[in-house]
């Protein structure tokens, strides 16, 4: 893990303590074993892909005026044909554990600071 | 003696996780800039005059805020709504606070951001923190 200039050194012990116990729980255990499933699956990496480039032209034709029914049939296969990849569903059911498992985490972690931690953690980017 | 399934050995349980998670917590409430953060929060809560300055510009807020959604509000009143909100924001336990604030949310930036990294989540947005709420 990469040392944070001007971080305090027991905090960055603490932090590391909690990413490798984190690491090591089932739900991300679980997860990282999905992601790296999707990650060696060509075909469901060429799902997502083609999924992800008919919604853009999709919405491309929709400010046209030149959507068809044709498009949105094809559209409906490939979201059929996403929501029905083992691997795929694997990844997003994981993935939701891990983020559950995370949010009760951090809803602890805020409950013995008084504070919302990851409120504080957040990026403005807006 | 019982077999030990590697299973058992690499998964760490929640009680080991709690306590990660409750260590942590004790180290960021230890660091300068979270003493530092519930110090000027006290300091806050304690200046009543900062409180009345917020009150008065909260109910000026109020009392212009269909105007203001509108983009009616007249020139006066707008100086008088900037004028009530420079009177709370230069207050000196407003001012520390929002620096002890904007410490500690760079420190917490770094630590989830470490977090973040290792564990393929952006913690904060996981969490429901969104960049815009």
């Amino acid at each position: 893990m990469p040392k944070t200039n001007n971080f305090p050194p027991e905090l960055y012990v603490a932090t590391d303590n909690l990413i490798q116990n984190l690491l090591a729980s089932e739900p991300f255990l679980a997860y990282q074993k999905s992601r790296v499933q999707y990650k060696s699956d060509s075909q469901a990496h060429g799902l997502i892909e083609r999924l992800s480039a008919l919604q853009a032209e999709l919405r491309r034709q929709q400010t046209n005026g030149s959507v068809t029914q044709a498009d949105i049939d094809e559209l409906r296969a490939v979201q059929a044909q996403v929501q029905a990849n083992a691997t795929l569903i694997a990844h997003a059911s994981t993935q939701q554990e891990a983020v559950n498992f995370l949010r009760e985490i951090n809803q602890e972690i805020s409950q013995l600071l008084g504070v919302d931690f990851a409120i504080l953690a957040k990026q403005s980017t807006c | 003696m019982d077999e030990i399934g590697l299973n058992e050995i690499e998964v760490a349980s929640l009680s080991v996780v709690h306590a990660a998670e409750r260590d942590f917590a004790a180290a960021l409430a230890e660091t300068a800039q979270f003493k530092a953060f519930e110090q000027t929060y006290e300091a806050l809560s304690h200046d009543t005059t900062a409180q009345q300055a917020l009150s008065a510009y909260r109910d000026k807020v109020e009392s212009l805020n269909v105007l203001l959604q509108l983009n009616a509000a007249s020139e006066n009143e707008r100086a008088e709504l900037e004028r009530l909100r420079q009177d709370y924001l230069t207050r000196a336990t407003v001012q520390s606070y929002a620096a002890a604030q904007a410490d500690l949310t760079t420190l917490c930036q770094q630590a989830a951001g470490m977090i973040s990294a290792a564990i393929g989540l952006n913690y904060a947005a996981s969490c429901g923190a969104s960049c815009c709420g």
